[in-house]
């Protein structure tokens, strides 16, 4: 089966979010996140991964979900490179035969690059997230 | 111009929109929450493969405070009656949450300008009409999909 037609569930406060399979690097613990005063608010610090620093954020705080900061890191490849994502757990993997559906109009601002579409999984929605888009 | 509406309770006053094309009145049921959305969107719901944004109408029409943008799960039990209404404004499907579902009525069309509701966003608001004294507002949701 197509990468691209590859997720990555994740749960955040018992929602389920979808990330490209294709952008992940690895799925892991945070360790040693440091501040790091020129990161914006949504950032938790740099941490090292592999030999270098990668930024932290969490995925929560990008989403104005409130809660406590997700002990799960993603290590996700984007455009500019490669940074982290706390989450609450990482649930499963889906295979979709679908493409993501687009976001119905009328949602969500038209210059909020949040998400990528939705996915059908089961008797669920599931938001597709734009790796790229959700720190812009 | 007589028309069929929908009419429905929602914050003790009474709404009718106009029926054009497809509609369906479902049970309300929770609709998946999308965070960083309109303060009025309730969520997204999948019905017979059509996905459609159901919006808080009482916050759109201004008789509710707006809630924080981000995510706003709605309550699990709500109200008995409270139904979600499925609606389609040019090719655009959405649905609305309302408190109940009244009746259907063939009323006259709302013309000339609507005069001012007070605590209410006038721009959904297409006039009044009146059956059995109880006065009826009448709503399009002509405006709705235009700032997105």
């Amino acid at each position: 089966m197509d990468e691209q037609n590859r997720f990555l569930i994740v749960s955040l406060e018992g929602e389920h979010f979808a990330l490209p399979i294709a952008n992940l690097a690895e799925i892991t613990v945070p360790r040693a996140v440091r501040q790091d005063a020129n990161l914006s608010a949504l950032f938790e610090g740099m941490m090292e991964y592999r030999g270098t620093m990668i930024p932290v954020a969490d995925l929560k705080k990008i989403l104005k979900i409130p809660g406590r900061t997700g002990r799960s890191l993603l290590v996700m490849k984007n455009t500019k490179g490669t940074l982290g994502f706390l989450v609450d757990t990482a649930t499963e993997l889906l295979t979709s035969a679908e493409a993501p559906a687009p976001l119905p109009r009328g949602l969500i601002s038209g210059s909020q690059k949040t998400y990528a579409g939705i996915l059908r999984s089961r008797e669920d929605l599931v938001l597709l997230l734009n790796v790229d888009g959700l720190l812009t | 111009m007589m028309n069929n509406y929908l009419v429905f309770r929602l914050s003790e006053r009474i709404f009718g929109v106009r029926l054009q094309g497809a509609i369906e009145i479902l049970p309300w049921r929770r609709t998946r929450p999308v965070p960083l959305a309109y303060s009025y969107v309730e969520g997204v719901m999948d019905y017979r493969g059509t996905l459609y944004p159901v919006f808080q109408i009482s916050q759109l029409l201004g008789l509710s405070r707006p809630g924080p943008i981000g995510f706003t799960a709605p309550d699990e039990q709500p109200p008995k009656g409270k139904s979600i209404i499925l609606l389609q404004e040019g090719k655009w499907p959405f649905g609305i949450s309302v408190d109940s579902v009244v009746k259907m009525s063939v009323l006259q069309d709302p013309e000339g300008q609507a005069q001012a509701v007070k605590g209410m966003n006038m721009q959904f608001v297409k006039g009044m009409q009146y059956e059995e004294d109880q006065e009826i507002i009448l709503i399009s949701f002509e405006r709705l999909f235009h700032a997105g």
